[in-house]
């Protein structure tokens, strides 16, 4: 993703300054503003102006906040802007230029200062453990990378870089999707995304933790020492092949949004509390030389160790899993909404509950099917060979009839084809077998997909079984407990035999009652046992409002999968190489789909007849058919856009907008989720200005519906 | 929580309002450690609060040549606007929600304005500028900063519940006959009558209006005069509301931090007003109260409040009607009339005659600041006569504003570059300029402004010994200084209230007398006219059965103003309990009138962006608004780019810089044959009409409201 340095955004004129200033290094009269810099950027900028800025600004922030009792959050100049955080004694300021909104402004901070945090955790913290040089070098990719990718629009809306799904074969984003919810079912993998070449392909992460893993690439690109240990380092080197693990920090609110899937598991978990204690402290599985893992976690241990006595444990166990029973609904609406497309959306709305239904009834079921998703994405298994023919071949291997050994066969190869750790095996044998049960329900819909493989190009026909299928899939491990899987996966890693787990995982999903029967299971005597069982590695450390997670990232060429994880994932392999291999194949599947069906529009643009922006408030997602050179007609558009994106935030019983000035009209209309942009590029005919019914302005609303339609966008 | 502070480079207050609850808030800083000290004086907390941000600020401009504009806390919690004015920083705090940056911006420079309204060309120079703010005298300085913390309160009342202060546009009464009386009036008894009278001691009249309330009823110029612009009228309007509040303010008046000179001087000026009106007027001005009974407050409450800002003229009326005192005794009275002010000191400052500077043109051509003397002569309670002179040294004015004009060109020009000094002699502009000062120098000048001038020749003309650009730089200013100390001279210091020549007031009585004979029988009628001029129910002048709401339903309110003349119309939209209008009282009226305020508000800020149509939808209303330029016959012209303002320019108005006059200069420019007039049409709609008969309903009425206002009045 962030393999290539673009010279570009060095001359972003938008972004004039950034800066991090301790104030506690500059209390004493004689003490230099400079000792008290931790950062600056531009770099090159003098020290004299940077001694400057650091010092008026500091100084009146102190006294703003003296006489209103709270800092200010924004100062404004005659040329240029800048947004303020006060964080204790460090002081974060961005400057930028004037023609960008004064949220913006302070939301491209609050994303610089939440990138800095997820990957350094607390700033106190960061410049404690790591030499300014390092974290200076980081703050220069952070910045780089944000230039690197925002456009015109993300100067106007909070958006993610996300992938034009308009451009994009639908089936692929579900197969994503798809991926995710498999990996979701591992052990301590709590939610995930996919990102092809910096763009996300599909999320089930909040949008602000979104932003902050598609940098991952930029963090990583500089061998950075993250404040939580270094043991991470060697440790790469008994991870799989292009598997990265990192500590990371989240904020409590992240947390807490990311454990409503997991709340499940834990509210099952009490009838085999001998597992969690396994879970907790992972016996070396067989393939892995004992040496190294002992290594590992001792050096673990070590930096557990430190971290905890910089940061007295205070999480209550319902602090640590944050009631959040109940929220299947929930959640699968919301997933729903972040991995599909507009055009599948209602499809699986409505199919969505009923599913539900008939999963709860039968709760051993539900497993096999899931399984089959995962069958599914193993489908484009050829990217392993490297070359993007080879897909098509592999894949027919699952035409005949899904069953269990030709999946097994379809891991080994892949196991052929790369190099990859023995230890793979097991798994993807007893994943294979899991299969088999359910196998031919599998039939239709691999069929559906084997088609639309082989035109990737032509979605015409593929997509009509597939759109019927695949949501209710979706929907269906949405609803159902991940738990079984993540049980499994951690036995897996316990039992060696490939068989043992299998039976035992079946009977447990039996067994166990179902959570959506009890969603008052989860009750604290409950929780007792699971936070007393767990040690520090299961119950995530947190300092201060942040808490510590783990994000494993495993790259495909351009593409990324990164999963936020508790802790405990970097110490448990089995949990690793299950999710390793259970999503390895459809990835690289994805790859050469993405990589075939990216390139080819941008030819499209010059037809325009209108612009249009399309922006979800929750997801925080753009569509937009704006052209990468701005032309002056969508300058102003954006202009306009700009305009009545802050007022929408700030008014919000205002929902319908009509601009016009001498050179255009804009129409805009909004609801709680959702804002429209609309213009015409129609060469307006100059009126007067004076009321008149047959000025095209008022016509737009009207032409906004017609057109957008064909977008997906739905104004009626 | 509202905080207005004017403060010099060096944090020396220069001016400051707060209200009570941040005046509280002071306290709760500088109280706690109460160990029998004495707080320090507001001005003082003031000083020490924001003095690291004033310093700041111009450190800034000095290193980076920027400076603040603004600072917002949490959610807009507190907000900071900073406006720079020659070398003094003007401040303005909120920290209630209650205006945003654009309110706060257009306050300081309302209050600029108001600074250049009584203070001219001084303004020119900041020292000159602190002299006038900060008297040494305290009691004096009390009473200078106690005059403007009433005007901006003033101010900030009739923004919040004048629509024309909210759009910044005359409001003028419209009846043609009554109209067409009082402009007659106004010049036979009024302006011809001044300017045929011998005692007129060398004054002019130039202008002369009448007020009922906030709103125009008849205006009248003397052929010699230049047009008054209409920002100087609605400046004008401000200063007389100042003075003879109108009842809806009397509402407001119990803001204690505010002191109020009014009732302290009540009882005093109701004995005073017995004398002085005339029996005949008796039974009138009664029947006058009942009618304004029925709107508002207590009559004693507001009745004395037209005397305070009187009691020059007015005691000195009492003594010209009873007994025929001897002019001598009249300057022994003004004299007093100063010794009390000075013991009084929450009187008013000298108030009428008041030395005003308004833009005008003097032998054709333009000056900015020339000194005029305004007698402010109430009629009846509400009801306002104003008459504006110009003294017969208004050339001077005009010299000194053109050397003063010259000598800033110059001053830039040393200021951008070095090499500047070489080619001054050669520089066209410099040429003139000498010229010009030395013959100036040669008539008028002091010993002082002859030795500088002197001065600056030989360091900028000679060849022998060339002085920096730096030192020509200091010289320059100098010069400026000393120019406009000599206008403060004659026009500051010899100011009508101090003793400077006016009006005797014999003659201003007499003004007074006749036209409140001629208004007698109108005056009861212009004073509900004033709180019900348009209504939605019907046509000003058209028959009963033909309303707006007919002709135009699901049209809630409306405003439209005439750029070029600055006038406005407007349904009446009243807030105070007293008065209904077809809104009804309370809660509905006062929810409407938060939707046009906010529509007003919008619609600024969009056009300060450059855009002249805007049409939302919020809640249940449809908001429009509409910018257009038409020529004289009412043909549309097309409309072209507006400019696009940054948010620290000035606002949208005509009082804190007229954005409009701007605009139509620029279109002018571009359509030098057609007298262009700039139109704004604001209405408010129910959401339920569809868009296309909204727009064509604000068509239809803009057309209307045009042929309505053609009915020539003026």
């Amino acid at each position: 993703m962030a393999a290539s340095t673009s010279t570009e955004t060095k001359s972003a004129s938008w972004w004039k300054y950034f800066f991090l200033y301790d104030g506690s290094k500059v209390k004493e009269e004689g003490d230099p503003t400079r000792a008290g810099i931790c950062y600056f950027y531009p770099s090159q900028t003098l020290l004299d102006r940077q001694e400057l800025l650091c010092g008026q600004i500091a100084g009146v922030v102190h006294c703003i906040s003296d006489i209103s009792g709270s800092p200010p959050t924004l100062m404004r100049l005659q040329k240029l802007k800048f947004a303020i955080k006060v964080d204790g004694d460090y002081l974060w300021v961005l400057g930028c230029a004037l023609e960008l909104s004064d949220i913006r402004c302070q939301q491209f901070l609050d994303q610089l200062m939440g990138f800095f945090n997820f990957y350094n955790g607390p700033v106190s913290l960061a410049y404690k453990n790591c030499s300014q040089e390092d974290l200076s070098a980081e703050w220069d990719t952070f910045i780089e990378q944000i230039l690197k990718n925002t456009s015109d629009l993300h100067k106007i809306f909070t958006s993610l870089w996300n992938l034009d799904r308009t451009k994009v074969e639908p089936l692929l984003l579900l197969k994503a999707a798809l991926i995710l919810q498999t990996c979701q079912r591992a052990a301590h993998v709590l939610a995930g995304c996919i990102l092809y070449k910096g763009l996300i392909v599909s999320t089930q992460l909040p949008p602000s933790l979104t932003a902050k893993v598609l940098l991952h690439g930029a963090a990583r690109r500089h061998q950075r020492r993250p404040a939580g240990g270094d043991a991470r380092q060697e440790r790469g080197a008994v991870l799989p092949p292009n598997v990265h693990i990192m500590p990371v920090f989240v904020t409590e609110e992240e947390a807490i949004s990311l454990r409503e899937f997991p709340r499940e598991h834990m509210a099952s978990s009490p009838a085999s509390p001998a597992r969690l204690q396994e879970r907790s402290a992972p016996p070396p599985p067989k393939g892995w030389s004992p040496s190294a893992l002992k290594e590992d976690t001792s050096r673990r241990e070590e930096a557990e160790a430190w971290t905890w006595a910089t940061t007295p444990e205070s999480r209550s166990p319902d602090a640590a899993w944050p009631s959040g029973s109940g929220e299947n609904g929930h959640v699968s609406d919301r997933d729903l909404e972040s991995i599909q497309p507009a055009e599948l959306h209602d499809t699986a709305r409505d199919q969505g509950p009923e599913l539900c239904c008939s999963l709860v009834k039968e709760p051993g079921l539900p497993r096999g099917n899931k399984d089959l998703d995962l069958s599914e994405i193993h489908i484009p298994e050829a990217p392993e060979t490297g070359t993007s023919s080879g897909s098509f071949a592999l894949s027919n291997v699952y035409v005949p009839d899904g069953s269990g050994p030709s999946h097994r066969e379809s891991v080994s190869n892949s196991g052929h084809l790369e190099p990859k750790p023995p230890e793979a095996l097991p798994v993807g044998t007893a994943v294979g077998d899991l299969l088999s049960a359910s196998a031919p329900a599998v039939l239709t819909q691999n069929g559906a997909l084997e088609q639309h493989e082989d035109l990737p190009g032509d979605s015409s026909q593929a997509p009509v079984p597939g759109e019927g299928l695949l949501p209710r899939r979706k929907s269906r491990t949405m609803s159902l407990p991940h738990l079984d899987s993540r049980q499994r996966g951690t036995k897996l890693s316990v039992g060696e035999e490939g068989t043992e787990p299998r039976v035992d995982g079946v009977h447990e999903s039996c067994s166990a009652p179902s959570p959506e029967c009890h969603p008052g299971s989860a009750d604290p005597s409950d929780d007792g046992p699971s936070a007393d069982s767990a040690d520090s590695r299961v119950t995530p450390a947190s300092w201060g409002e942040l808490v510590r997670m783990n994000l494993y990232t495993h790259s495909v060429k351009g593409l990324v999968l990164s999963l936020l994880a508790e802790e405990p994932l970097l110490g448990d392999r089995a949990a690793i190489e299950e999710v390793y291999h259970s999503s390895l194949a459809s990835l690289n599947g994805l790859e050469v789909h993405l990589k075939e069906t990216l390139p080819k529009d941008e030819a499209t643009s010059s037809t325009r007849t209108y612009n249009f922006m399309h922006y979800d408030r929750s997801q925080n997602v753009l569509m937009a058919n704006l052209p990468r050179v701005a032309t002056p007609q969508d300058r102003r558009f954006l202009q306009a856009a700009s305009l009545m994106h802050s007022d929408f935030a700030q008014l919000p019983s205002l929902y319908e907008m009509t601009l016009r000035n001498a050179s255009t009209a804009v129409y805009a209309c909004c609801n709680p989720i959702q804002e429209t942009y609309f213009q015409q590029l129609a060469s307006a005919s100059r009126t007067s200005g004076f009321p008149n019914p047959q000025d095209s302005a008022f016509s737009l609303p009207g032409k906004a519906k017609q057109k957008l339609l064909k977008h997906g966008v739905n104004l009626l | 929580m509202k905080c207005v502070l004017v403060a010099t480079e060096g944090a020396e207050v220069l001016f400051y309002w707060t209200d009570e609850e941040f005046e509280e808030s002071l306290r709760l800083k500088f109280g706690p450690e109460d160990d029998g000290k004495e707080l320090p004086a507001l001005e003082d907390q003031l000083s020490t609060l924001l003095a690291p941000v004033i310093i700041s600020s111009m450190t800034m401009l000095e290193k980076l040549s920027d400076t603040y504009t603004c600072f917002s806390t949490e959610n807009g919690n507190y907000l900071y606007a900073l406006h720079r004015f020659r070398e003094c920083l003007f401040i303005a705090i909120n920290g209630d929600h209650t205006e945003d940056e654009g309110d706060l911006r257009q306050k300081l420079r309302v209050l600029q304005f108001l600074f250049e309204v009584h203070f001219g060309l001084v303004t020119v120079d900041s020292q000159l500028l602190r002299k006038e703010l900060r008297p040494p005298d305290l009691e004096q300085r009390v009473r200078v900063w106690e005059h403007f913390q009433g005007l901006l309160l003033t101010y900030s009342r009739l923004r919040e519940q004048e629509q024309c202060f909210a759009v910044e546009a005359v409001e003028r009464l419209i009846h043609p006959q009554c109209c067409k009386l009082c402009i007659e009036a106004l010049e036979r008894h009024v302006v011809q009558a001044v300017n045929s009278s011998p005692a007129r001691a060398g004054e002019e009249a130039l202008h002369a209006f009448l007020l009922v309330h906030s709103k125009l009823l008849a205006f009248y110029s003397s052929h010699s005069a230049s047009s008054l612009r209409p920002a100087d009228l609605l400046a004008l309007i401000l200063l007389v509301q100042h003075l003879y509040p109108s009842k809806s303010a009397a509402e407001e008046e119990d803001d204690d931090s505010q002191p109020s000179p009014r009732r302290p001087c009540g009882s005093q000026s109701i004995a005073l007003r017995q004398d002085w009106s005339p029996g005949s007027s008796g039974p009138a001005r009664s029947s006058a109260r009942t009618e304004t009974d029925s709107f508002s407050l207590p009559e004693e409450y507001f009745t004395p409040a037209p005397s305070p800002g009187e009691q020059s003229s007015g005691s000195g009326s009492t003594v010209w009607l009873d007994g025929e005192t001897l002019p001598a005794d009249a300057s022994s009275i003004q004299i007093g009339e100063d010794t009390l002010q000075m013991l009084i000191s929450d009187s008013p400052a000298p108030s009428c005659p008041r030395r005003i500077f308004l833009e005008a043109n003097v032998k054709e051509s333009y000056c900015p600041m020339v000194p005029h003397t305004m007698y402010c002569l109430p009629l009846w309670p509400g009801i306002n006569m104003v008459l504006l002179t110009k003294a017969p040294s208004t050339t001077l004015a005009l010299v000194l504003c053109q050397l003063l004009d010259g000598f800033s060109q110059l001053e830039a020009k040393l200021k951008e570059g070095q090499e500047a000094r070489s080619s001054l002699r050669s520089h066209p502009l410099v040429g003139d300029l000498r010229q010009r000062m030395d013959k100036f120098v040669k008539n008028r000048g002091g010993q002082e402004i002859q030795s500088t001038w002197q001065e600056f020749k030989t360091k900028a003309f000679s060849r022998s010994e060339p002085a920096s650009s730096g030192e020509l730089l200091q010289l320059c200013r100098k010069v400026k200084r000393q120019l406009c100390a000599l206008y403060r001279l004659s026009f500051l210091s010899a100011a009508p209230g101090l003793g400077g020549p006016q009006l005797p007031q014999h003659l201003q009585d007499r003004v007074q007398m006749l036209m409140q004979e001629k208004l007698m029988d109108w005056k009861d009628y212009v004073l509900v006219k004033s709180r019900r001029n348009t209504t939605l129910m019907k046509y000003p002048e058209t028959p009963l059965t033909c309303t707006y709401l007919e002709d135009f339903p699901g049209l809630v309110h409306f405003i439209y103003v005439d750029r070029t003349t600055g006038q406005m119309v407007a349904p009446s939209l009243s807030s105070s309990e007293g008065t209904s209008s077809e809104l009804g009282k309370g809660p509905l009226a006062a929810f409407i009138r938060t939707k046009v305020w906010a529509l007003i508000r919008l619609a600024r800020r969009y056009l300060k962006k450059g855009y002249t149509t805007l049409l939302f939808r919020e809640g249940d209303f449809y908001c429009s608004y509409f910018l257009w330029f038409q020529d004289e016959m009412g043909y549309k012209l097309r409309i072209t780019e507006v400019p696009v303002l940054s948010d620290d320019s000035p606002p949208v108005g005509m009082l804190g810089g007229d954005h409009y006059r701007k605009l139509l200069r620029d279109y002018s420019k571009d359509h030098p044959a057609e007298a262009v007039r700039c139109q704004e049409l604001l209405a408010l709609h129910l959401s339920v009409i569809p868009t296309d008969v909204l727009v064509q309903q604000a068509g239809e009425l803009a057309r209307r409201l045009w042929e309505e206002s053609r009915v020539p009045l003026l």
